[in-house]
């Protein structure tokens, strides 16, 4: 046992590789930025949707939260990786074919917007009615109120909360990995193909992940902690 | 389609069924086992001081690692570094309930450090043990204002869940692509599988939601919103 312990966080390994695993994992990131993006669009437009006066948006933005926050990641990639092409091609009546990178974005944003329409709309509804009827007395317009009394506010409100989201997000971006783009994982597996010893490189891959989003966990929330309490005079 | 349907879908019902059994039967250790992780790993964390810090690295190694590569760590990693698991059955649970042992443990820790300090003593000043502080005034409490928490964590197991199929443990999701790998016909029998997963979900998070406001109406917690 300490013979593979002391082989499992022996690092050479995964030194030795340093370029691939890190071209692999900007991979991540760069799906982890667009994939936020998205969702953070879709649960702005989804979560406003969710409190609209109108039943029938009401009705399909709430059967969309629930959709999406009920399917599993896993299942959805693969759906939209190998399943929508076929379907968007039969309507177009042409080939049609996603890059996996495309898939990973467009499933991980779909998946992720569903619990971040629920923050957005907690958000909103977290803040009082008096606000939004003073600002109204003070002659504001509607987008006037939306941009200066109500996004600053539920903005600060969700952040905490959004932020979980986020980190939840990243580590679901190691599943593109099994529609072949080559991320971190992808790389690692290759390369346990190639050097037949998982033990520093899976254990490598784990320590790796665990750091990052520790450490990018905590750096967001130092400095989101102070720009919180600026608004909260 | 409704061909594709009949002979991809409804051929291979049995099939399906002995996946989402196996599913089920994953799903339901690996939650028990992380209950009981987590209670252990918070314990330790609020009450043993001098290897305190031992499970607050455990918790946030559990937290912080994506659960596809904990469940490919466990599965090629343990049976060399610890000698278990044995099978990839034993791999997957294991791997889903560290994930969520990490979790619970943390809402163990909130129930219980959000109980006024004014119970325990007034425990203590009637004479009872600290075990009976423990089973008799944090417990039931904490369970009840955890149980939403519980019922979530619940479906991010499930949906976790669908990751062992990678490992080749035969779930849904494993019997789903063995038959897209045989025929290519990947619509019907993936969106089924994707509705499947949903509804089972959403039916056992309504299920388990109606039970535990049932028991936090009848001790005096409103039900969730």
């Amino acid at each position: 046992m300490w013979d593979s312990l002391r082989q499992s966080l022996d690092l050479t390994l995964f030194w030795e590789y340093r370029t691939i695993l890190l071209r692999g994992l900007l991979q991540n990131i760069y799906i982890f930025f667009g994939g936020a993006l998205l969702a953070t669009a879709l649960a702005f437009a989804i979560g406003a949707a969710r409190l609209s006066k109108r039943g029938t948006v009401r009705v399909l933005s709430t059967g969309y939260a629930e959709l999406f926050r009920n399917t599993p990641e896993y299942v959805f990639l693969i759906w939209v990786y190998y399943v929508l092409p076929i379907i968007f091609s039969r309507l177009l009546a042409t080939k049609f074919n996603f890059s996996p990178y495309a898939a990973a974005v467009l499933a991980l944003g779909v998946s992720y917007s569903g619990f971040l329409s629920e923050t957005v709309r907690a958000g909103i509804l977290a803040i009082p009615r008096t606000h939004i009827d003073a600002a109204m007395a003070l002659g504001m317009s509607r987008w006037m109120i939306m941009r200066r009394i109500i996004a600053p506010q539920a903005i600060r409100r969700m952040l905490p909360e959004a932020l979980n989201q986020y980190v939840s997000l990243f580590k679901a971006t190691s599943l593109v990995s099994l529609i072949a783009v080559e991320d971190l994982m992808y790389q690692v597996s290759m390369i346990t193909v190639h050097e037949m010893r998982p033990l520093p490189l899976y254990t490598g891959a784990a320590l790796l992940y665990c750091g990052i989003i520790i450490a990018a966990a905590q750096c967001i929330q130092h400095l989101s902690d102070r720009w919180r309490q600026r608004g909260w005079a | 389609m409704l061909d594709n349907f009949n002979r991809l879908v409804l051929a291979n019902l049995h099939t399906l069924g002995a996946g989402l059994s196996v599913t089920a039967y994953v799903c339901f250790f690996s939650f028990l086992l992380a209950v009981v992780l987590g209670a252990m790993a918070c314990l330790v964390r609020l009450y043993v001081p001098f290897i305190r810090i031992v499970a607050i690295g455990y918790i946030e190694f559990c937290r912080a690692t994506p659960i596809f590569v904990q469940l490919l760590w466990v599965n090629y990693v343990w049976p060399e570094l610890f000698g278990f698991p044995k099978s990839v059955v034993g791999a997957g649970i294991i791997a889903l309930a560290l994930q969520s042992s990490g979790y619970l443990a943390e809402t163990f820790r909130s129930g219980i450090e959000g109980l006024p300090k004014g119970q325990r003593e007034a425990a203590l000043a009637v004479g009872m043990t600290h075990f009976q502080i423990m089973r008799r005034i944090v417990m039931p409490q904490v369970l009840l204002v955890m149980a939403p928490s519980l019922v979530n964590q619940m479906t991010v197991v499930i949906k976790s869940s669908t990751l062992v199929s990678v490992i080749a443990i035969p779930d849904l999701m494993y019997e789903a692509l063995k038959i897209v790998n045989a025929w290519f016909e990947p619509i019907e029998v993936l969106t089924s599988t994707a509705l499947i997963y949903v509804v089972a979900i959403f039916l056992i998070s309504m299920l388990a939601k109606r039970v535990s406001d049932r028991f936090r109406n009848k001790y005096g917690l409103a039900a969730q919103a």
